[in-house]
């Protein structure tokens, strides 16, 4: 009789010991490979045999998958990615530091890759087919890869317009008007890169002084500041809000699923993101030539020509890649000179400015 | 016959303390149980929490520095959003206890019909990720609504904000509640409540003295529990708090778009401190009181009150909550039948077999991991409830507070600790199911001990003390007698557990891999692509699977734990008598 109960008891005690266990026995396996990947990164000489790649993206999935898939047809490398917002990949990438889990950072706009590069946390490297991209969209530090351009518009619930038959918004000042209260949304400039370039444009647009008396006028016109950059124009999908400020691919996104959502640009000038793909430094060592690999394949035109394949919305920057039909690409949009590298490194500034004097301020 | 708390002089308290300290050591298994738990809560628990706690009173060159934390404490702001989050938090508790003592009383009190359908409504919620109700809301509610624009013709419901914050949190978190005092109402022995009656007391009467006060260490737990969830809660803020922000939002806000991760974790710190002081004051005015009502003595199956005055209105009651979140879950799988939700309605399988074929894996995932560390953590919550409720040793208090700190941690934070942790040697976990099994079995374990300790705390130590008079050792009583009267604590724990791993979002952002991605950060990011009709497909098949396990899970559970008929005398008997 007590030797039964003791066995279950030693069975209750062997499941919990297992957990501890198995903990032990996990540290155990990836130990003895790792000096190897830390301490020296991007050791050219990979082991040729490695097929692998592993990516950290902030490109939709459905997008990636398409991307992803091209590229192992074309060199037979098969990429494993996670998905994340741009703000949470550079999160993840930061608390890896001391052991990165990724080879690559692929997609998220420059700002991240800026804020990156200031922390030390990628590895430069410039692909030589960056040749056929023009001058201003390349990397002063040259460490990250630009890929793609999309510039900020209006995106319109087209059925909410023709219910109210109202024209679409065709400037910055049109937002203002009262028809347009309660209906326009943006993301927080704060928490979403999308909305920190909407602010930026406006700062570099109307000026210092300007600007944030334009936002207070706009303030009045906000349904609300949403936490995430897509929940705008998703909002705008539902019915929610009728304008949401953001990128234009970003802005389309919803129509792939049938969502009543048209672009309309500001005459007066719309700024623009430029999307990068990156090393993470010290990243697997085995993966480094699969990750160049993946960067010279995404910065030429077959790789960019998938963007227009894959109805992504997206501008390629490789100027030889082909263009979706109906793309707004940038020259088509009166776009301003939009200095990223200006816009990253006085962030934190306007966004403290924009949520004391505009995000907290009531509306009338 | 109850005395449990003999509480003397602050001397005595101590030699007993001491005494039984020295008890413990000379009991071997229970000695290994607690050294264990011990070792295990250092490792997984306070480690991490240590590791980001020093990241962030730390500068970027890696000094010590409490800017961060100055800045916090001075900006109006954010002592704003402090008040703002614990003024949500209070409020939903009180509400969704409320309901929950409701649905508990009702369905173990009195005879009322359709209780299997009941039981299911109110552990309904806990199934799904948080979020999808959030959309429920927009879609029946908002500018485009159903009810709103369609049914009753109003245009432009502003529907973001608290109001429908409060909805969507307690119609959330009420299971909880609901499971912590279902647990306890049931186990309360039936004889007490029958002796008032049997002595003239009205229902009314009895309730109020004899129920009532006896299901309070479950009403505190539940309102407790709630309250943290609420605080830590991530997804519904997100999407329907509007400006409504709460204190993870901010986290949330800071790391990911200010890219401050020392800023954000000392802010996530702050979130520890009212949920551990609730905790606290929780056990502390708890353990006050004595509840010992399993007394061991021979007691008939509960009578269930057939009034139709008392019973009609708690059916009534409980039947607008089930449909309240009826409709909402109506939509959702109405949503996942028709090509666009919200703007196209003609129907459509296209969602399931779009969303079997892109996250079937990771489904499969989410299922196994959630499994292990329901089990897990169940089975370690009932030894954890059964060597802090009744006794008092060194280090029991370590195990207490240490055990419940993860379940208070914001998910971004918690994610953030355990890369701190975990990512370097001495012990590299990153990247493997290991992690995820590991921060599921923290965080979700603390159900399962408070539910283990409130039953506990009822049952009269006479009957483990007669048991031992007897001739059993520790293990054996533990098992014949504790561990039958802990099943349904053991069956909610494993419950809770097992849903909220499959549905946990903020946590595993930043942990799951390429190779153990999961099913819920999957539809996460459906949510991002406006994919809604493919997410609601995926969270009604996990609805659905999730029902099924649970039902095997209290399959099991009783087969496993059923009383036998071999010792007769000294046994349970009188859990339940819902006949």
């Amino acid at each position: 009789m007590k030797k039964s109960t003791k066995r279950f008891l030693a069975l209750l005690m062997a499941a919990v010991m297992l957990l501890a266990m198995t903990a032990c026995g996990g540290k155990k396996d990836p130990a003895p490979e790792e000096p190897s990947g830390t301490e020296e990164p991007a050791a050219p000489e990979a082991p040729a045999g490695s097929k692998e790649l592993t990516v950290y993206t902030a490109l939709p999935e459905a997008e990636v998958i398409y991307y992803f898939n091209k590229f192992e047809e074309e060199t037979g490398i098969k990429v494993n990615y996670i998905r994340l917002s741009a703000g949470e990949m550079l999160t993840r990438v930061e608390a890896e530091k001391e052991n990165p889990q990724a080879t690559l950072m692929f997609g998220g706009s420059t700002d991240n890759y800026i804020a990156a590069v200031d922390k030390g946390l990628l590895e430069a490297y410039q692909s030589p087919a960056l040749s056929n991209t023009p001058e201003t969209y390349l990397d002063p530090t040259g460490t990250w890869n630009p890929i793609y351009v999309g510039c900020i518009a209006f995106a319109c619930n087209k059925d909410w317009f023709a219910e109210k038959g109202l024209d679409y918004p065709a400037s910055w000042e049109d937002l203002l008007k009262p028809e347009f209260k309660g209906e326009v949304i943006m993301a927080h400039p704060a928490t979403s890169g999308t909305a920190y370039t909407v602010l930026s444009t406006l700062v570099q647009l109307k000026g210092d002084d300007q600007v944030w008396d334009y936002l207070g006028k706009l303030n009045n016109n906000i349904a609300q500041y949403t936490k995430s950059g897509s929940a705008a124009p998703n909002a705008v999908a539902m019915g929610e809000a009728a304008i949401a400020l953001t990128f234009s691919h970003d802005g389309l996104q919803p129509t792939a699923e049938g969502y009543p959502i048209e672009l309309s640009f500001p005459a007066d000038g719309t700024g623009y993101e430029v999307g990068a793909v990156a090393l993470i430094k010290g990243g697997k060592a085995e993966e480094q030539e699969n990750a160049k690999k993946f960067i010279d394949w995404i910065c030429s035109e077959q790789g960019q020509g998938c963007y227009a394949e894959n109805q992504s919305f997206r501008v390629p920057t490789n100027t030889k890649a082909p263009v979706a039909d109906g793309l707004v690409t940038l020259d088509q949009v009166e776009v301003i000179d939009y200095d990223a590298v200006w816009a990253a490194s006085v962030k934190t500034d306007y966004c403290e400015q924009f949520e004391a004097k505009i995000a907290s301020a009531p509306k009338e | 016959m109850a005395n449990t708390a003999a509480a003397g002089g602050k001397s005595t308290a101590r030699t007993k303390k001491l005494n039984e300290t020295k008890m413990i050591l000379r009991q071997p298994l229970l000695l290994v149980a607690v050294i264990l738990t011990i070792l295990l809560l250092l490792l997984f628990v306070i480690y991490p929490l240590v590791k980001i706690l020093i990241f962030s009173l730390t500068d970027a060159d890696g000094a010590f520095s409490l800017a961060n934390l100055a800045e916090i404490l001075t900006t109006s702001r954010y002592l704003a959003v402090f008040g703002r989050t614990m003024l949500l938090g209070v409020i939903v508790a009180v509400i969704a206890t409320f309901i929950g003592y409701i649905f508990a009383y009702t369905i173990t009190r009195t005879n009322v019909p359709c209780k299997k359908f009941l039981k299911t409504i109110a552990t309904l919620p806990i199934l799904s990720p948080p979020f999808i109700l959030s959309l429920s809301i927009i879609f029946l509610f908002g500018k485009q609504g159903f009810i709103t624009k369609t049914l009753l013709g109003i245009t432009g419901n502003n529907v973001y904000g608290m109001g429908s914050l409060i909805v969507v949190q307690v119609m959330s978190f009420f299971p909880i509640a609901y499971l912590t005092l279902s647990g306890i109402l049931s186990s309360i022995d039936a004889s007490v409540e029958d002796a008032a009656c049997n002595m003239g007391a009205s229902r009314w009467h009895t309730f109020w003295t004899v129920t009532f006060p006896l299901s309070l260490p479950g009403i505190i737990s539940g309102c407790l529990l709630v309250f943290i969830q609420s605080l830590e809660d991530f997804s519904n803020p997100a999407t329907i708090g509007g400006e409504y922000s709460t204190l993870s939002i901010e986290v949330y806000q800071i790391i990911t778009g200010s890219y401050d991760m020392q800023k954000g974790s000392v802010l996530a710190l702050l979130l520890l401190l009212p949920a551990v002081t609730a905790y606290l004051f929780n056990k502390y005015w708890v353990s006050k009181k004595s509840f010992v009502t399993v007394t061991g003595k021979p007691t008939q199956a509960r009578k269930l009150i057939d009034e139709g005055h008392i019973k009609w209105p708690l059916f009534a009651f409980c039947m607008v909550v089930a449909a309240v979140i009826l409709l909402f879950y109506g939509t959702v799988i109405f949503g996942s039948f028709v090509r666009t939700w919200g703007y196209d309605y003609s129907l459509t399988l296209d969602q399931y077999r779009k969303a079997l074929a892109y996250g079937w894996d990771s489904l499969k995932n989410s299922m196994v991991l959630g499994l292990i560390s329901a089990v897990i953590g169940g089975l370690l919550g009932m030894i954890i409830a059964y060597i802090t409720a009744k006794r008092n040793y060194y280090g029991k208090r370590f195990i207490e507070i240490s055990s419940v700190l993860m379940f208070a941690v914001p998910g971004t934070v918690l994610g953030i600790s355990y890369i701190l942790a975990f990512n370097t040697k001495p012990l590299v976990l990153t990247g493997t199911a290991v992690i995820l099994v590991i921060v599921f079995t923290f965080r979700n374990m603390p159900v399962a001990i408070e539910s283990g300790t409130t039953t506990l705390l009822q049952i009269d130590n006479s009957i483990e003390e007669a048991s031992t008079i007897l001739g059993a050792d520790t293990g054996y009583s533990f098992r014949r007698i504790t561990l039958p009267m802990l099943r349904n604590a053991f069956f909610s724990g494993i419950v809770y557990a097992f849903t909220k791993s499959i549905t946990a979002v903020s946590a595993v952002i930043f942990l799951v891999s390429a190779r153990w991605n999961l099913v819920t950060s999957k539809i996460y990011s459906l949510f991002d692509q406006a994919k809604y009709s493919q997410a609601a497909a995926f969270v009604t098949m996990l609805v659905i699977i999730l029902l099924v396990f649970i039902g095997l899970f209290n399959g099991i559970i009783n087969l496993l734990l059923a009383p036998r008929s071999k010792v007769p005398q000294v046994k349970t008997q009188k859990t339940e008598g819902t006949k």
